[in-house]
């Protein structure tokens, strides 16, 4: 199958601060993963990642990690305008 | 005339210099891409004088935009009129109060036409002949409209459960609107996915740093307008961020050009409460945005839950001495109808944002009573109109009968007498 890569920005807070969401993330799903930046404090964590591997794996993963309260946005953020 | 004054784009992030192509996020970083120009070589081009000299459009500041010729797309759109208040300004409790009116802009009423102007006439230099966007009101109308004034194709993308009034807007040009089911995040995912995938300019895609400088024009205008002066506190409703920022990079390269004095200028920025991401974090003092899954407001119009420029439009509030505040949909609605009711601007919910968040920062003092303030509305009240549903009075009905009217005036009137005779 196709590889494709997808350049995310991922949004979490306080509670999944200390929580080794990224590694987890590479244990789970056979993704190649790029942190490009990160900036992460005590209360929230912003990460700019890029991630590459089969369409259904990166489906997957964003799911998971939707589902572990991490919020997920393309990097252009908002496409949808007023 | 030169028009090598836009040299590249470059990175917010790091500073790396790009080729002016369809591109918006830098390689490295991820951070956005900015129009560089030479401004020396517009020092030496432009003057007062010449830009006066110009039709009153919103391409008199041409030497600002990000295009290599001369532009081919809403060459009608812009100078909209910088109104006086006087009564708004009484209203508020501040000395001076002007409204920009962009309730008023070529073709569609709306701010966005400035931004689809300078994209669209980018997409035609660059051979793009379909055009699209994601959006859910004003955007939409703006590609549709103007991609159809000169021939180019057009995709509209929108949730699929958008009222119908305001699919109305952007289907009557001939665009082809494509409705997406599922949550807003989900549908903001794939847009990113076709913007990625089909080669056509995505206006707020990957045709952002073009799309993003026609904001620009808008402080131009109340720069010249004001007699070529910088207003010492702007007000500027909020969603992506973008419109600030960008206000804010006009008064500077006006500074920059000698157009004008470098006098303080305060960039306030308005949002609704029920989706407040970029006003919240400036209170809180922080600079990460936290996003705003679902949105709760009736401004529409700025309910962005990530905003991509909430980071740079609160270092602009900071940095210039402005403020961030939010409105509740009851005082957005009396910001609606106070600027109506004070200046004869009927303004959609956005402007009844700035109106209120203005009122909230004169009575806490962060713009001072003695003070002059612009309030930037941005967008017709028709085309909202539904908010108000129920908040207006009904019109009061009496038969054909003069005596029946009399008795209602005088009722209005109280003591003040009628007219004895009839006019014949």
């Amino acid at each position: 199958m196709a590889r494709e890569k997808q350049r995310l920005w991922l949004t979490f807070g306080e509670a999944l601060c200390q929580r080794p969401i990224i590694w987890e993330l590479s244990r789970s799903f056979d993704l190649a993963f790029n942190i490009r930046s990160a900036q992460v404090t005590q209360t929230t964590g912003i990460v700019a990642i890029e991630l590459e591997g089969e369409r259904e794996v990166l489906k997957r993963a964003i799911q998971w990690l939707e589902k572990t309260g991490v919020a997920v946005e393309p990097v252009e953020l908002s496409t949808i305008e007023g | 005339m030169q028009s090598e004054f836009f040299t590249n784009l470059r990175c917010r992030e790091c500073g790396r210099l790009y080729p002016k192509e369809a591109v918006h996020v830098c390689e490295w970083d991820f951070g956005p891409l900015e129009a560089v120009y030479d401004y020396e070589a517009i020092r030496q081009q432009i003057s007062r004088d010449r830009i006066e000299s110009r039709p009153p459009t919103m391409w008199r500041y041409r030497e600002f935009l990000p295009l290599d010729g001369e532009p081919t797309v809403g060459t009608q759109v812009g100078f909209t009129p910088l109104v006086r208040a006087d009564r708004l300004a009484k209203a508020l409790g501040v000395r001076e109060a002007y409204v920009k009116n962009d309730t008023v802009n070529y073709p569609t009423l709306s701010f966005k036409d400035r931004v689809v102007a300078v994209s669209l006439s980018r997409a035609k230099e660059m051979g793009f002949t379909v055009v699209a966007c994601a959006s859910t009101g004003n955007l939409a109308n703006s590609v549709a409209a103007n991609a159809a004034s000169v021939g180019l194709e057009s995709y509209v993308l929108i949730p699929s459960d958008l009222e119908a009034s305001k699919v109305l807007g952007s289907l009557v040009y001939g665009s082809r609107v494509i409705g997406i089911r599922g949550p807003y995040d989900k549908v903001n995912r794939l847009c990113s996915e076709i913007a990625g995938k089909y080669q056509w300019a995505f206006v707020n895609v990957n045709l952002r740093p073009y799309y993003a400088e026609g904001s620009k024009t808008m402080g131009f205008e109340i720069a010249e307008q004001l007699g070529w002066r910088l207003p010492s506190h702007t007000v500027i409703p909020m969603a992506s961020g973008s419109l600030l920022t960008k206000i804010a990079k006009s008064y500077q390269e006006l500074i920059v050009t000698n157009l004008v004095e470098k006098t303080p200028f305060a960039i306030h920025g308005a949002q609704a409460t029920g989706c407040n991401p970029i006003s919240e974090a400036f209170r809180k003092g922080t600079d990460l945005v936290q996003p705003v899954p679902k949105p709760q407001t009736i401004a529409k119009s700025l309910a962005i839950g990530t905003p991509a420029d909430g980071y740079y439009a609160i270092q602009t509030m900071r940095k210039s001495g402005g403020a961030a505040e939010d409105a509740s949909d009851a005082e957005i609605l009396a910001g609606i109808q106070l600027l109506a009711e004070t200046a004869g601007i009927f303004a959609e919910t956005a402007g009844g944002v700035t109106v209120a968040c203005a009122r909230k920062l004169i009575a806490s003092g962060k713009i001072p009573e003695d003070a002059s303030v612009v309030l930037c509305i941005t967008g017709h009240g028709l085309k909202t109109a539904e908010a108000l549903s129920g908040v207006l009075a009904s019109p009061r009905v009496i038969d054909p009968s003069l005596r029946e009217f009399d008795r209602l005036v005088s009722s209005d009137l109280g003591q003040a007498s009628l007219p004895e005779t009839v006019a014949p």
